[in-house]
């Protein structure tokens, strides 16, 4: 099942059960996120929130936390609310095997039941705005669908952008704005600003459940996010075209804010509570100038909360870490048997992988930090063997206490990019990175005694699903 | 609301602006600091709106605003 808009949705989480209303009046600090922030600390299948009682405000709509479980994103992929992750991983892969389709471009936008224009531009009236963490310096939109094309190629679609970053609201209408120098929007604001010009922009928010999966995926530059939605969706797409700046939006957005970065202006932003469970610096950073807002009638507003993990984001940019980072790397190692990226957008991951040779792994591992995702991310790696389930941490630390020799096994590389974020970056965008070898030697590399590993019964696979079958009848 | 605050409780600056106010009447008001451009609701805990409740790790000098670091930095213009 395609969502084509958040409220479709929502309806559906509601159903399933996976949707709370909290209909008692909340303050909008701390209360919203506060909320929140607890969904990630009462278990994995967390349902999502809905507020419309804030006080102060009289037509608040507020959504949290609609990718915040395992149930949510299974649930947003079309899958059965109980699929384990493992397979929603999978499936996440298969799909992308359909990439690219198609989208289907369609006039009547809900979003264009309201505009405003110029100084008419006041975001604070159609947007709820609220605070999330008690260090932030201000309110923030950070769960958006952000579009920009190449100025050197603007008729581009694969490379036109739509991807999420942090935006901060400094004004009625104006926005301070995070491009991490790895993603393409920044490419494209380096583009703009070696010639002088403005990079215009358009910013969805409230928008269909895949749409803001794949604007938090890391694709090739050139990839179009909306045709790996419809590879997601097992349907087209819906799109619109922007009024302002004729950019690709998601058909079915709350609200489309259109303007432009202001070229080669930088603003103090932030600081803000992040991923990495720490704050971010305060930076001087882009800005926004907001030239027109188009948004349905009593728009929902979408956000999330995040903090020190787990937090909705991370279920959010979980799976779709894992799998470009899987098919780059089975692409030249087909070795590669699954690729676990979910702790703090990639900074660690854990890939299974049978050897070719001696010395195999640690390739895999170091090439996991070349791939396009790895240079700014990618810090620490965990090999395992082809039998150990990188989702199955107890498994990973058993290989970890069995396997590895620290002496040969851990490699710690010097001085590597990373993102300007990374907490133990030092100086901020370098970092050593560190491989542990955790996989069993294969000759040539003849060390250990490994002779005798106790393995599962050949019985046991068969099992396991069978006993997933009779727990998923009892409901 | 009455009058807007008086300083930052993040940079201690004294110019504060009204970013906007609450569709209920007197509720709330959204302010901002004129230097740092930290923005809060004026009903929130005294921890995010007091200058002397505000956290010592968030407080901000006009030095740290002046030399925060450019992300990402201007790059050169093409001849």
């Amino acid at each position: 099942m395609a969502y084509d808009d958040l409220r479709s949705f929502l309806d559906t989480l509601e159903k399933e059960g996976q949707l709370l209303r909290i209909t008692d009046e909340v303050l909008p600090e701390p209360d919203i996120a506060a909320a929140a922030n607890a969904t990630g600390r009462i278990g994995e299948n967390a349902p999502a929130l809905h507020f419309d009682n804030v006080k102060g405000f009289t037509d608040a709509r507020i959504a949290m936390n609609v990718h915040g479980s395992w149930a949510n994103h299974a649930l947003a992929l079309g899958l059965p609310k109980n699929t384990p992750v493992k397979e929603q991983v999978e499936e996440f892969a298969r799909r992308w095997d359909a990439f690219p389709v198609a989208p289907e471009r369609r006039e009547d936008a809900p979003w264009r039941e309201n505009t405003q224009e110029g100084e008419d531009v006041d975001l604070f009236s159609v947007l709820p705005l609220f605070r999330l963490n008690d260090g932030d310096g201000g309110f923030y939109l950070d769960k958006a669908a952000v579009v920009s094309r190449d100025p050197e190629d603007p008729d581009d679609f694969g490379k036109q952008n739509v991807g999420t970053y942090r935006i901060q609201v400094i004004g009625t209408d104006r926005l301070a704005f995070q491009p991490v120098p790895m993603h393409d929007v920044a490419q494209h604001l380096r583009k703009a600003e070696e010639k002088g010009e403005d990079l215009p922009i358009a910013i969805t928010l409230g928008n269909d459940p895949v749409m803001a999966i794949v604007a938090g995926m890391p694709m090739a530059y050139d990839q179009s996010e909306y045709e790996m939605a419809g590879a997601l969706r097992g349907a087209p797409a819906p799109i619109a075209t922007a009024p302002l700046t004729g950019f690709d939006v998601p058909w079915g957005s709350e609200v489309v804010i259109e303007g432009v970065i202001e070229s080669r202006k930088r603003q103090i932003e932030g600081p803000f509570g992040e991923f990495t469970g720490h704050y971010s610096g305060g930076r001087r950073m882009p800005v926004i100038r907001v030239d027109r807002v188009s948004y349905r009638t009593n728009p929902v507003f979408e956000s999330l909360y995040l903090g020190m993990p787990w937090t909705e984001c991370d279920y959010l940019v979980g799976p779709n870490t894992c799998v470009p980072l899987l098919k780059q790397l089975r692409a030249e190692f087909p070795e590669v048997q699954a690729v676990n990226a979910m702790y703090t957008h990639g900074l660690m991951v854990i890939i299974s992988t049978a050897k070719r040779y001696g010395g195999f792994a640690k390739a895999v591992g170091m090439r996991a930090m070349t791939t396009p995702h790895g240079l700014g991310y990618v810090a620490q790696v965990i090999l395992v063997d082809e039998d150990v389930d990188p989702f199955n941490l107890p498994q990973v630390m058993w290989a970890m206490s069995a396997k590895v020799n620290p002496k040969d096994d851990v490699v710690v590389i010097p001085n590597l990019s990373v993102l300007e974020l990374a907490p133990a970056a030092q100086p901020a965008g370098i970092s050593s990175k560190m491989i542990i070898d955790a996989t069993t030697p294969v000759a040539p590399d003849v060390r250990g005694n490994f002779s005798t590993p106790a393995k599962d019964l050949p019985e046991t696979a068969e099992w396991a699903a069978r006993l997933q079958r009779l727990i998923a009848a009892r409901g | 609301m009455n009058h807007l605050p008086v300083e930052c409780p993040r940079c201690a600056f004294e110019e504060i602006s009204l970013l906007a106010t609450s569709p209920v009447p007197g509720v709330w008001d959204v302010v901002q600091c004129g230097r740092c451009l930290y923005t809060w609701r004026t009903i929130e805990p005294a921890r995010r709106t007091r200058r002397d409740a505000y956290p010592d790790s968030f407080k901000l000098t006009a030095q740290d605003i002046e030399n925060a670091i450019e992300v990402p930095a201007v790059p050169p213009l093409l001849k």
